[in-house]
């Protein structure tokens, strides 16, 4: 076991280091994002971009460029952005951790909660339309673009709304800290958790109850009937239980992804500045020391995540083990 | 995604339905073709797909519009006036120009104009046609090389396994919308870039189709790699090499057989996800180009609107849900079809 | 007449005469003025004392880089800048065109510049200290300048090339001394600047931002996002680019010129970033937040206007909307072809695009109303003389045949934002009408700027805007359009058409010179080179845009300046 635990973590250094080269890679080649004249200013001479670009270390070979960058990343923490000069990359980052988790956790609850009640109730009620009628709005949820999703929720909540009694107590949008007023932290995350579970309910309902219902053919499970256990207690003690272990793993893999800000369109239709936030706005800025940070940092939990999963897994079956 | 779907000797069928020597396959249709709500799935989906690819018509012919060219200074019949189709607002400061609303006249704006006074409707089966033929292409791709890279991973094992599932990891954990940007801009600006004998130029469907359909390799090989690291334990696996079958005989025979039914289900699935994607592109202004439209393109252009024409929001949106839910729905009924285990289907 | 009419009409008169006083003498009562956009000296103190206080939110998708006032180029900090940093001059701090007027700031004097032009003595007032207590001397008026170098400004080596020692700076300028160019006498407490000529623009450099006195301390790189101390009547108390700018008071301010810099209204002043717009405007009706930097979206302009009309302040510009061609590649090097293009726009759908007529208006020349220099005229319409009415698409395509250059390729590329977009997707369907064969290419508004000025990106048409600096014709004709500003194969070249016509870039010169002695003369000139870019067509110009502005219900005193636009901190809250 130690040396599939060793060879998975190296595998990931190597993993985490093919996205940091391709980045910079993809980044260079793209026209038009040399960061230098965007530093210098408007309508700056010739002679001002030529210092800018010493100043920065942009005249400087492509491989010497990296591993000053991973160097400033990793090792001294002082990375700065090329679009807000000075502004240091790694307390940006850290400052938006908070509120992802803020964002996920909550979603994640939700959609446990009613994932789990969802996918329950239409495997005990398995062939009837409650069944199909729950697992077709857990399918409505993922068909919705999660950004138009959002949008609606804004257009209807803090525009159309927005006076009557069923929205007035909706903040403006944006995040409060929990230190700050934790009443104002969870108004201001209620909307963006139910929008951000919805599209995860459906998946999670769906999954719960094929696993249920597969189960039920078990040997363990006609056994439990045989010995004259009834269908529910079947199901909550014995079924359920392993049936977990496909919806736990996906958990995990997800909640990795929306750890490392995946979230990134919810965070930006509701202003909150997370890390997904964070690497959309570096995109659309092109700002490669912020890009960097964000995607390495998604990469490691994405990563991470796999990771603990596929041991997880290899815990439980030994023939795994062997990839 | 762990549904999986493990092959092998079916249960001898009830007497009443079964013909002797009817292989899988031909039992699987049969099972389908009871289902019924998937055939009612299949065949939204279907109509979907056939009033997308009447778009022409419906513009030359019903609409006589033309979607693809701005029509600011355009006039449109409504009820018998003649109506600009983007009217200034009267009342207050007069500010802004709204493109008309819905008419639900299908000769004349059917679902409205959009904010360079093009028919929304024309443009929804337009971008229907590219949504889908997205969708469609991008799930081939991953379906086809997810099978293919799981088949070769699993079976192998070894070092192959351990380049290729890294390989995966790599894919999975990649940030896809700056390798989405990036790769546009490059399109955008330059006149478009050769990949061996195929030039791909900006605004062709390819990137897309092949983004989305790259991304999202590891989300199915990783259940079939796993499904085919199990089989090649598996007693009939084991029978076959003993009787000195070659590797290609065992894949080709044994294996592939198998994991195909996980693919197949995968199939409808990933279509939906592919087109979803795609919607999340278009966002971000990558794939397909204006004028030409998208569902997610369009989607894109009623986000400005959204205060004053939602419609122009909400159709696409719709129409997006519609083929999704259809998708899974089949998907379902053929994963249900294509597993033999379960007996209790057909129980009320 | 009977003597019965007579008196009646004497009566009448009367009456009427009376009323007239009657109501002069209320009207001057309650101080009402027609001027509505400047208040009044004697009422200001009143207001100040009534309204004062409160903190005033402002809203932004985005912060705009470098505080460092030196550097940042953006009109969303130089309306902050105004507020926070002095130069030795100033643009009045009033509402409409007198916000033109160049004023002394911290120097007591508009000099008259002696020795041929070239040499200016400012007299520095006495007793201003910047926000962190020190006080202002000749030494940090010199070592400002000398920082204008040291930090490389985007205009260090233009607007500011053409001081003493400038050459030298712009070469090294980590060891930037200005010898002889800025000369600063702490016994007469003068500051003397020397041009190597005379420049009739100088008092408009001295007045922007990049000529702000700062600490001679200041560190003699950008700051980035700490702060320099200032003299204007707020500070900057704290700058997170991925949150938001607080402005606070200014502790040591007092006014010393009401015209200059006069003392604000509110406490304290926030910008916060990362909302949609369509969230920041939702935020602004609902009360949350008061003004956004934004263009509102065009489908809340109708819900603005009609629900909020009284928040809402629309003022003229002085800046164009147009879409240079690159005159050097195909096929816009053909100068018929680019005057079909110029022909065939229909301006009036443009308009349509940007919010309709109340909020634009079409235009075919560079100048744009009410500029210095400024003659109304338009050959690229249905009757060619001083207006545009309607585009000619009969001669347009006249012209497209005889170019030859039907079938060609042509991608528009603009900023990727709505309105950019939209204008791109209009011209894209105006090039096909014509014959070409057009795509989009919408770019990411943070790199566009940049991607559209340098020649190695193949740039065939786009779609730009331009606001003035200063108000002066050479700021859009000369920077626009002259050989100078051309540079091939850099990210900064402000000749997006890369267009360089030796004649008239002489008669810009003549122009130029001219101007130092005598404006109105050079005035005439630039109204002619106007004419002549016009008809060499490097450009399509589309419509002088004017500019809203939204404010929340609690927002008072509204006052637009034609330089810097809203005067932040002359509006209330309370």
């Amino acid at each position: 076991m130690p040396r599939f635990v060793l060879f998975r973590f190296a595998s990931m250094l190597f993993v985490l280091f093919s996205i940091s080269v391709l980045v910079f890679l993809i980044f260079f080649a793209t026209p038009g994002v040399d960061p230098a004249a965007r530093i210098a200013g408007r309508e700056a001479d010739q002679q001002t971009l030529r210092q800018v670009r010493h100043d920065f270390g942009l005249d400087k070979p492509m491989p010497v460029q990296y591993v000053l960058m991973m160097k400033k990343l990793f090792i001294t923490r002082d990375l700065t952005s090329y679009v807000n000069r000075g502004a240091k990359v790694w307390p940006q980052i850290t400052e938006a951790i908070p509120v992802t988790l803020s964002l996920i956790l909550g979603a994640s609850v939700i959609w446990i909660l009613f994932s789990v009640a969802m996918g329950l109730v239409a495997a005990v009620s398995r062939g009837t339309p409650v069944d199909a009628g729950v697992m077709v709005l857990g399918l409505i949820g993922i068909s919705m673009p999660v950004f138009w999703l959002g949008e609606m929720v804004n257009l209807v909540s803090q525009s159309r709304f927005h006076d009557t009694f069923l929205f007035s107590w909706v903040p403006p949008l944006g995040y409060v800290p929990f230190t700050v007023s934790p009443v104002g932290w969870f108004k201001a995350l209620l909307l963006p958790w139910i929008t951000l579970s919805i599209l995860y309910i459906g998946i999670y309902a769906r999954v719960l109850r094929s696993s249920l219902i597969e189960s039920q053919s078990q040997d363990y499970v006609r056994t439990a009937h045989a010995k004259g256990l009834t269908g529910s207690r079947v199901l909550l003690r014995h079924s359920l239980r392993t049936s977990m272990l496909a919806y736990v793993s996906l958990f995990g893999l997800d909640f990795g992804a929306l750890v490392g800000g995946a979230a990134l369109l919810t965070e930006v239709v509701f202003n909150l500045h997370g890390i997904g936030w964070l690497t959309y706005e570096s995109l659309q800025n092109f700002d490669l020391p912020v890009i960097m940070a964000t995607v390495m940092y998604a990469a490691f939990f994405v990563v991470a995540a796999n990771a603990v999963v596929d041991l997880f897994y290899a815990g439980l079956d030994p023939r795994v083990r062997r990839a | 995604m762990t549904e999986t779907v493990v092959g092998g000797v079916p249960p001898a069928e009830p007497a009443a339905l079964a013909t002797p020597g009817a292989g899988p396959w031909v039992l699987a249709r049969r099972r389908l073709a009871r289902n019924r709500i998937a055939l009612v799935a299949l065949g939204v989906f279907l109509l979907i797909v056939l009033v997308c690819l009447a778009a022409p018509i419906y513009a030359h012919d019903i609409a006589h519009t033309d979607p693809f060219r701005s029509n600011l200074n355009g006039t449109t019949v409504v009820n018998g006036k003649t109506v600009p189709v983007m009217q200034q607002t009267t009342g207050g400061l007069g500010l802004g120009e709204t493109p008309i609303g819905p008419t639900w006249d299908p000769a004349h704006y059917f679902l409205g104009a959009d904010s360079q006074g093009r028919d929304v409707a024309a443009r929804l089966l337009y971008g229907g046609r590219n949504s889908l033929m997205i969708g469609i292409s991008a799930a081939l791709i991953t379906c086809i090389l997810a099978t293919v890279i799981a088949i070769v991973a699993g079976f192998f094992g070894g070092v192959t396994d351990g380049v290729l599932s890294r390989g995966l990891d790599v894919i999975w954990a990649f940030p896809v919308f700056l390798l989405a940007i990036c790769l546009s801009t490059v399109l955008l600006t330059s006149g478009g870039f050769a990949l061996g004998p195929v030039t791909i130029q900006a605004g062709s469907l390819v990137l897309p189709i092949l983004i989305i359909g790259i991304v999202y390799i590891p989300y199915v090989a990783r259940p079939i790699r796993g499904e085919v690291l199990s089989l090649r334990r598996r007693d009939f696996v084991e029978a076959a090499e003993g009787l000195g079958a070659s590797d290609w005989r065992l894949l080709w025979s044994e294996i592939l057989p198998n994991v195909t039914t996980t693919a197949i289900v995968f199939f409808p699935i990933m279509i939906a996800l592919a087109m979803l994607t795609e919607a999340a592109l278009s966002f971000l202004s990558i794939g397909v180009q204006p004028p030409a439209a998208s569902w997610g393109t369009i989607i894109n252009d009623g986000q400005g609107l959204l205060y004053t024409r939602p419609v122009v929001a909400l159709a696409p949106g719709i129409a997006i849900v519609l083929t999704v839910l259809a998708l899974n729905v089949f998907g379902d009924g053929v994963r249900d079809a294509l597993d033999p285990r379960a007996k209790h289907r057909s129980r009320g | 007449m009977a003597v019965a009419q007579k008196e009646e009409i004497v009566r009448r008169t009367t009456t009427i005469f009376l009323a007239l006083c009657l109501i002069a003498l209320v009207a001057a009562a309650t101080g009402y003025s027609f001027r509505s956009t400047t208040p009044q000296r004697v009422s200001r103190t009143a207001a100040l004392q009534d309204h004062r206080g409160g903190t005033l939110k402002l809203l932004a998708k985005a912060a705009a880089g470098t505080i460092d006032p030196q550097v940042n180029y953006t009109l969303e900090y130089w309306q902050l800048f105004q507020d926070t940093y002095d130069g030795l001059l100033g643009f009045q701090k009033a509402g409409g065109s007198l916000a033109f007027n160049v004023v002394p700031d911290l120097s007591s004097n508009l000099p008259v510049p002696t020795n041929g032009g070239k040499t200016w003595v400012f007299h520095l007032r006495k007793g201003i200290k910047f926000s962190n207590g020190q006080p202002v001397t000749v030494n940090d008026v010199v070592a400002s300048f000398q920082r204008i170098y040291k930090v490389k400004g985007p205009n260090a080596g233009s607007f500011y090339a053409g001081i003493v020692g400038a050459t030298a700076c712009n070469k090294t300028p980590a060891t930037c001394t200005l010898k002889g160019g800025v000369v600063g006498n702490a016994a007469t407490n003068t500051v003397t600047i020397n041009l190597v000529k005379p420049d009739s623009e100088f008092k408009y450099k001295l007045a922007v931002p990049f000529a702000s006195i700062v600490p001679a301390n200041s560190p003699p790189k950008d700051v980035g996002t700490k702060p320099l101390p200032g003299t204007g009547a707020y500070y900057f108390a704290s700058y997170d680019p991925n949150k938001q700018l607080v402005m606070k008071r200014n502790p040591y301010f007092k006014v010393w010129s009401a015209a200059a810099q006069p003392d604000g209204y509110p406490d304290e002043i926030t910008q916060s970033y990362g909302l949609t717009v369509e969230s920041q405007i939702t935020a602004i009706e609902n009360g949350q937040a008061d003004w956004t930097l934004e263009n509102p979206p065009a489908d809340r302009l109708g819900e603005m206007g009609t629900k909020y009309p009284s928040q809402v302040h629309i003022e003229p510009l002085t800046a164009f909307w147009y879409a240079p061609m690159n005159v050097n590649i195909p096929p816009f090097n053909n100068l018929k072809a680019r005057q079909a293009v110029n022909y065939a726009i229909d301006r009036n759908a443009a308009v349509k695009i940007f919010g309709g007529p109340r909020l634009a208006t079409p235009s075919c020349q560079v100048l744009p109303p009410g500029f210095p220099g400024y003659k109304p005229y338009c050959p690229y319409t249905i009757k060619p003389g001083t207006t545009w009415s309607a585009p000619d698409l009969a001669k347009a395509k006249a012209l497209m045949k005889a170019s030859g250059q039907i079938g060609q390729p042509v991608a528009v590329v603009t900023s990727d934002d709505e309105v950019n977009k939209a204008m791109g997707v209009y011209l894209q369907s105006v090039l096909n009408e014509l014959g070409f064969k057009a795509t989009v290419k919408p770019i990411s508004g943070n790199i566009f700027f940049t991607y559209g000025q340098n020649t190695k990106n193949h740039v065939q048409i786009q779609v730009q805007q331009w606001y003035q600096d200063y108000p002066a014709a050479s700021d859009f004709l000369y920077i626009l359009f002259g050989c100078e500003s051309f540079h091939p194969g850099s990210d900064s070249s402000i000749n997006f058409p890369g267009w360089c016509d030796k004649p008239i870039n002489d008669q810009m010169h003549k122009a130029l010179n001219t101007a130092v002695l005598n404006e109105a003369a050079a005035n005439v000139q630039w109204a002619k080179i106007d004419k002549e870019v016009t008809d060499q067509s490097p450009m399509a110009t589309l419509f002088t845009p004017k500019h809203i502005d939204f404010v929340s219900k609690r927002v008072g005193n509204f006052t637009f300046s034609k330089q810097f636009y809203w005067l932040v901190d002359q509006s209330w809250v309370k």
